[in-house]
C-alpha cells in the first residue's frame, strides 16, 4: 500500500461534539481536557438512577443547512449535515468541482432517527392513532441519514448508510477508503452520527453501564459510560487529486480491519481476540508493526469491562510495546457519541498526526491495576505522531481498527 | 496500490420466504404464480388502508436449528440466523452445528454482510413504549441489545461463529443488493475468506403502519392489479418479509475446497438521486447510470444482458423510473429483454429484496428459464420494457442477469451476475 496509487488521504475535517463544534474548536477543547458532559437536558431523567449526558447544547441547524428545510431534518441528520457542510469548507470545497456522480456519502449510526420511534410510540401510548406513523417513513430509516447528507449537498454517487453501531463511524470510512481505492468516487464523505434519545439512554441505564457522574475510562473507579450525541465527518479523496488542488492534508487513511467476537451482544470477548484481530488486520494492510503506532485512540467507554478486555486486546497485539505508546479515550470528554464515536475518533486520531498533540484521558486519576498501560492522563501531550490507530467496538461482537498516518512530501511515512 | 482483485462466486443460497425455504422451492413457487400475500394476522390492521402482506405464517427456527434459547432473538434476529444456517449448509462451510463447536481450528473466516432497512423497529418501539408505560426501570435489557439496527447480523454471528466483518447496511429497499456488493468486495479485496451476504426484514405493525400512513402501500384489498409490478393500475407495494443470504467467496477458494459454483458477482453499482425521486428525470437518469456502471464494473455490454430481475413492487415512481431507466442503459437490447419481478408474488421484502431478486436470477439462469410477471396484463402506455405477462421467458444461460435495486428515496444498486458452470446441476 506505499505505491502512489490507491493511496487515500484525509483533506477535510467537521464535528459537532459536546465539547463544540467546527474543527479547530472541538480540536482545541480536546486539547485543553474540557469535559462536555452534564445534567441531560433533553428529556425529563427523574425516573432514572442516573442524570447525565453528552449532549449537543446550542446547535443551530439553520447556520450550516442550507438546501434542505433545517425545521424538517430529524436531529441525527441536522448533525450529520452540518458536520458535512463544515467538513467540506475545512476541506477548501465549498464548491466541489468533481462531477457529482462521482462524490459520494458513507455514514454509520447505531440509532439512526430514534426521536421519530419516540414520536412513533408517544402517540400509541396516548392513543392518538389517526395521527401515529405520519411522516415516519420519511423521517425514521436510518439511511435517511446518508440521503439526506448527498440531497443537501447534491452528491448523486455511492451511496451507504452502514448501522453497525458504536463502531459504526470506522466502518464508513473503511467503506469509503475501499470505493475511493476502487474509482467507484473521487471524493468521498464519511463519518458518523447519532442523537440524544431516551430510547438509548433508558437502554444505557438498565444495563447499568452509565455513570452517575463522570467518564473516567480505564480508571479504578470507573463507573460507566455517558451516553452522547454528535456527528463527524471527514473529507476523503485520493492523494493525487488531493495534491493536485494543493489541499491540506491532515493524513493517509493506511489501511483497517474489521472482525466479529460472535461472542455475545453487549459484552465484550474477555480475552480479546477479534478485537486484536482487528488490529493486526489493520496494521498488515497498512505495512506497519506494532512499534511503529505512535498513537492509539481507545474505545474507551469508561465501563469495567470494555476498559480491561480493550486493554488486553492491545497487549495482545503489541507486547512489549504496548507499554511504550501513548493511548487514549475522548469519550472522557464527551461522553459516548455512538455511532459518531469512532468518526470524531478519527478526526481525533488525523490531527493529532497533523498537530504533533494527543489530546488527555481526563478523570483519570487512580490508576487500575488491570489497566496498566499510558493513557495519557490529564494533560495533553506534545509529540510526533506519525502513525495514529483508532479502535472501535460495538453491540453485536463488532471490532473495527482504523490506522491513520502522516503523509511526508506526498509519501506515507516510514 | 488497490487491494487485491480476485474473482467472486457464489457457493450457497440460505433463505427463509412466504415461498418456500430453499432457491429451487423459492423458483418453483414463482414459476408457478403462486402466491406469498396473505390477509395479515400478526398484528391488528384495523383503522389502516391495506391489510395485506407478505407474512411468513409458522415461521419456527426450532426446524432448523433444533431446541435452544431463542428468547434473545427477535424476529429478524431469527429470520437472518436461519437464513444463515440454510445457506452454511447448503455451501458446505457447515450448518447449524457450526456454533456449537468448541474448536474451529484451521476453519475459514466467514462474514456476514447484512442489508436491513429497520433490524428491528418493532423492538426499539416495544422496548420504548414499556418504558414510557411502566418506567424506564422497567424497560427490557434483552430488548435494548436487539435495539441496535445490526442486532440481527450480530446474533447471526454468534449463533454460527462468524468472527469475519460484521457488516449491516441499509438503504431502505436497496439493502440486500448492496449487502452482496459490498460483501463481494470485501471477499474480491481479500478481507475475508468467505462471506454471507443478503439482507433480512420482519414485517411489524410499527413499519407497516408508517408506509400506509405513508401512502406508499396498494391499499384496499379492491384492485388486483394494485400491487403489480409495472401494472397500469399500480398504487403501491405489499410490505413483506424474510431473509436471503448467498455465501460468497473467492473462485479460487471455491474451487481448493471442492465447492459447487452457482454463479459469479461480476459487477455492481450504487448511486444517488439527490431529488429522491421527486423529479422523474432524474431519477430514472439515475437507474440508468447504475446500470451502466454496474455492467461496465462486470466488463459485459447490453447485449450480454440475459435478464432482468426488477426492483419493481408496484410503486407508481418507482418502477416507472426503473423501467425507463434500464431501458435507456440498455438500448435496443430492452425491447427483447426478458424481466422477472419477485415482488408480484412475494410483496416487497425492503432489505431483502435484493437477495430474493438475486436469488431469483440464479435459479432463472440454471433453468434457462424465468418466471413471468404474475398479474401482469396491462402495462402504462408507452412503457418501454416488453413485459409479457405471467409466463415463463427464454433465458440465455450464457449471459448475465442484472439486478436492480430501487429505492423509496433515492438510493438505486444494481448487480450483475453470470451462471456458475455447476449451475445447471439444478440447485440454485
Amino acid at each position: 500500500m506505499t505505491g502512489g496509487e490507491g493511496r487515500v488521504v484525509v483533506t477535510g475535517i467537521g464535528a459537532i461534539t459536546p465539547v463544540g463544534a467546527g474543527r479547530e474548536t472541538v480540536w482545541r477543547r480536546l486539547l485543553d481536557g474540557t469535559c462536555g458532559t452534564g445534567p441531560v437536558q433533553s428529556f425529563d431523567t427523574s425516573g432514572y438512577n442516573v442524570h447525565q449526558g453528552g449532549e449537543v447544547h446550542g446547535f443551530r441547524p439553520e447556520e450550516h443547512v442550507a438546501t434542505l428545510d433545517p425545521a424538517r431534518l430529524p436531529r441525527a441528520s441536522q448533525l450529520a449535515v452540518a458536520a458535512a457542510r463544515m467538513a467540506l469548507t475545512d476541506a477548501g470545497l465549498e464548491t466541489v468541482s468533481s462531477p457529482p456522480e462521482r462524490c459520494g456519502v458513507a455514514m454509520g449510526t447505531t440509532s439512526g432517527e430514534p426521536r421519530e420511534v419516540e414520536v412513533l410510540d408517544d402517540d400509541l401510548v396516548a392513543e392518538r392513532l389517526d395521527e401515529a406513523g405520519a411522516g415516519f417513513i420519511a423521517r425514521y430509516p436510518c439511511h435517511v441519514i446518508a440521503g439526506n447528507v448527498a440531497a443537501e449537498l447534491g452528491f448523486a454517487g455511492v451511496n451507504a448508510m452502514i448501522p453497525t453501531a458504536c463502531a459504526a463511524g470506522n466502518y464508513a470510512i473503511a467503506y469509503a477508503l475501499d470505493a475511493l481505492r476502487s474509482g467507484r468516487a473521487e471524493l468521498m464523505l464519511a463519518g458518523g452520527a447519532d442523537c440524544f434519545s431516551r430510547i438509548t439512554y433508558t437502554g444505557f441505564a438498565r444495563l447499568g453501564a452509565i455513570s452517575p457522574d463522570v467518564c473516567r475510562p480505564f480508571d479504578r473507579n470507573r463507573k460507566g459510560m455517558i451516553p452522547g450525541e454528535g456527528a463527524a465527518v471527514l473529507v476523503l479523496e485520493p492523494l493525487e487529486r488531493a495534491l493536485g488542488r494543493g489541499a491540506t492534508v491532515y493524513a493517509e487513511v493506511a489501511g483497517y480491519g474489521l472482525t466479529c467476537d460472535a461472542h455475545h451482544m453487549t459484552a465484550a470477548d474477555p480475552e480479546g481476540a477479534g478485537g486484536a484481530r482487528a488490529m493486526e488486520k489493520a496494521l498488515a494492510e497498512s505495512g506497519l508493526r506494532p512499534e511503529e503506532v505512535s498513537y492509539i485512540s481507545a474505545h474507551g467507554t469508561g465501563t469495567p469491562t470494555n476498559d480491561r478486555q480493550e486493554t488486553i486486546a492491545m497487549k495482545r497485539v503489541f507486547g512489549e510495546a504496548a507499554r511504550r505508546v501513548p493511548i487514549s479515550s475522548v469519550k472522557s470528554m464527551l461522553g459516548h457519541t455512538m455511532g459518531a464515536a469512532s468518526a470524531i475518533e478519527a478526526a481525533v486520531c488525523a490531527l493529532a498526526i497533523h498537530t504533533g498533540r494527543i489530546p488527555p484521558t481526563i478523570h483519570l486519576e487512580e490508576p487500575d491495576p488491570e489497566c496498566d498501560l499510558d493513557y495519557v492522563p490529564g494533560e495533553s501531550r506534545e509529540l510526533p505522531v506519525e502513525v495514529a490507530m483508532n479502535n472501535a467496538y460495538a453491540f453485536g461482537g463488532n471490532n473495527a481498527s482504523v490506522i491513520f498516518r502522516r503523509l511526508r512530501d506526498g509519501k506515507s511515512a516510514p | 496500490m488497490s487491494a487485491p482483485t480476485r474473482p467472486v462466486v457464489v457457493t450457497g443460497v440460505g433463505l427463509v420466504s412466504a415461498l418456500g425455504d430453499s432457491a429451487p422451492e423459492l423458483w418453483q413457487a414463482l414459476a408457478a404464480g403462486r402466491s406469498g400475500i396473505s390477509e395479515i394476522t400478526a398484528f391488528d390492521t384495523a383503522g389502516l388502508s391495506c391489510r395485506r402482506g407478505g407474512s411468513i405464517d409458522g415461521f419456527d427456527p426450532r426446524e432448523t436449528l433444533g431446541q435452544a434459547n431463542f428468547r434473545p432473538l427477535d424476529r429478524t434476529g431469527r429470520l437472518a440466523t436461519v437464513a444463515a444456517a440454510r445457506a452454511l449448509d447448503d455451501s458446505g462451510h457447515g450448518g447449524a452445528d457450526r456454533g456449537d463447536r468448541t474448536d474451529h481450528a484451521g476453519e475459514a473466516e466467514i462474514g456476514l454482510v447484512l442489508g436491513t432497512m429497520f433490524g428491528s423497529v418493532h423492538t426499539i418501539s416495544e422496548f420504548d413504549r414499556r418504558a414510557l408505560v411502566a418506567g424506564p426501570q422497567y424497560a427490557k435489557p434483552l430488548d435494548f441489545a436487539n435495539s441496535v439496527i445490526n442486532a440481527a447480523a450480530g446474533q447471526a454471528a454468534i449463533w454460527h461463529h462468524l468472527t469475519g466483518v460484521n457488516g449491516t447496511i441499509s438503504g431502505g429497499t436497496t439493502a440486500g443488493v448492496q449487502a452482496i456488493a459490498y460483501g463481494a468486495d470485501l471477499v474480491a479485496g481479500g478481507r475475508v475468506d468467505a462471506v454471507l451476504a443478503g439482507g433480512a426484514e420482519e414485517l411489524c405493525f410499527e413499519s407497516f403502519l408508517g408506509f400506509d400512513r405513508g401512502g406508499l402501500t396498494a391499499g384496499a384489498d379492491d384492485e388486483p392489479a394494485a400491487a403489480v409490478p409495472f401494472h397500469a393500475r399500480r398504487r403501491g407495494f405489499l410490505p413483506a418479509e424474510g431473509a436471503a443470504l448467498l455465501m460468497l467467496e473467492s473462485e479460487a477458494a471455491a474451487r481448493s475446497r471442492g465447492a459447487r459454483v452457482l454463479a459469479q458477482v461480476r459487477g455492481h453499482a450504487t448511486a444517488f438521486d439527490p431529488s429522491r425521486g421527486r423529479d422523474p428525470e432524474r431519477a430514472a437518469a439515475t437507474v440508468e447510470r447504475v446500470a451502466r456502471w454496474a455492467l461496465d464494473s462486470a466488463g459485459v455490454a447490453a447485449e450480454d444482458v440475459a435478464l432482468l430481475s426488477a426492483s419493481a413492487s408496484g410503486s407508481p415512481s418507482g418502477d416507472r423510473s426503473e423501467a425507463r431507466g434500464v431501458a435507456s442503459a440498455l438500448c435496443g437490447r430492452a425491447r427483447e429483454l426478458p424481466v422477472t419481478a419477485v415482488k408480484a408474488l412475494l410483496g416487497e421484502a425492503l432489505g431483502a429484496s435484493g437477495a430474493f431478486q438475486t436469488v431469483a436470477a440464479l435459479g432463472s439462469l440454471a433453468r434457462g428459464t424465468a418466471p413471468g410477471i404474475s398479474g401482469l396484463d396491462a402495462t402504462d402506455e408507452g412503457f418501454p420494457l416488453p413485459l409479457a405477462g405471467p409466463d415463463e421467458r427464454p433465458v440465455d444461460p450464457a449471459g448475465v442477469a442484472l439486478v436492480v435495486a430501487v429505492g423509496l428515496d433515492g438510493n438505486v444498486s444494481a448487480l450483475v451476475i453470470s451462471g456458475g458452470e455447476d449451475l445447471g446441476s439444478g440447485s440454485p
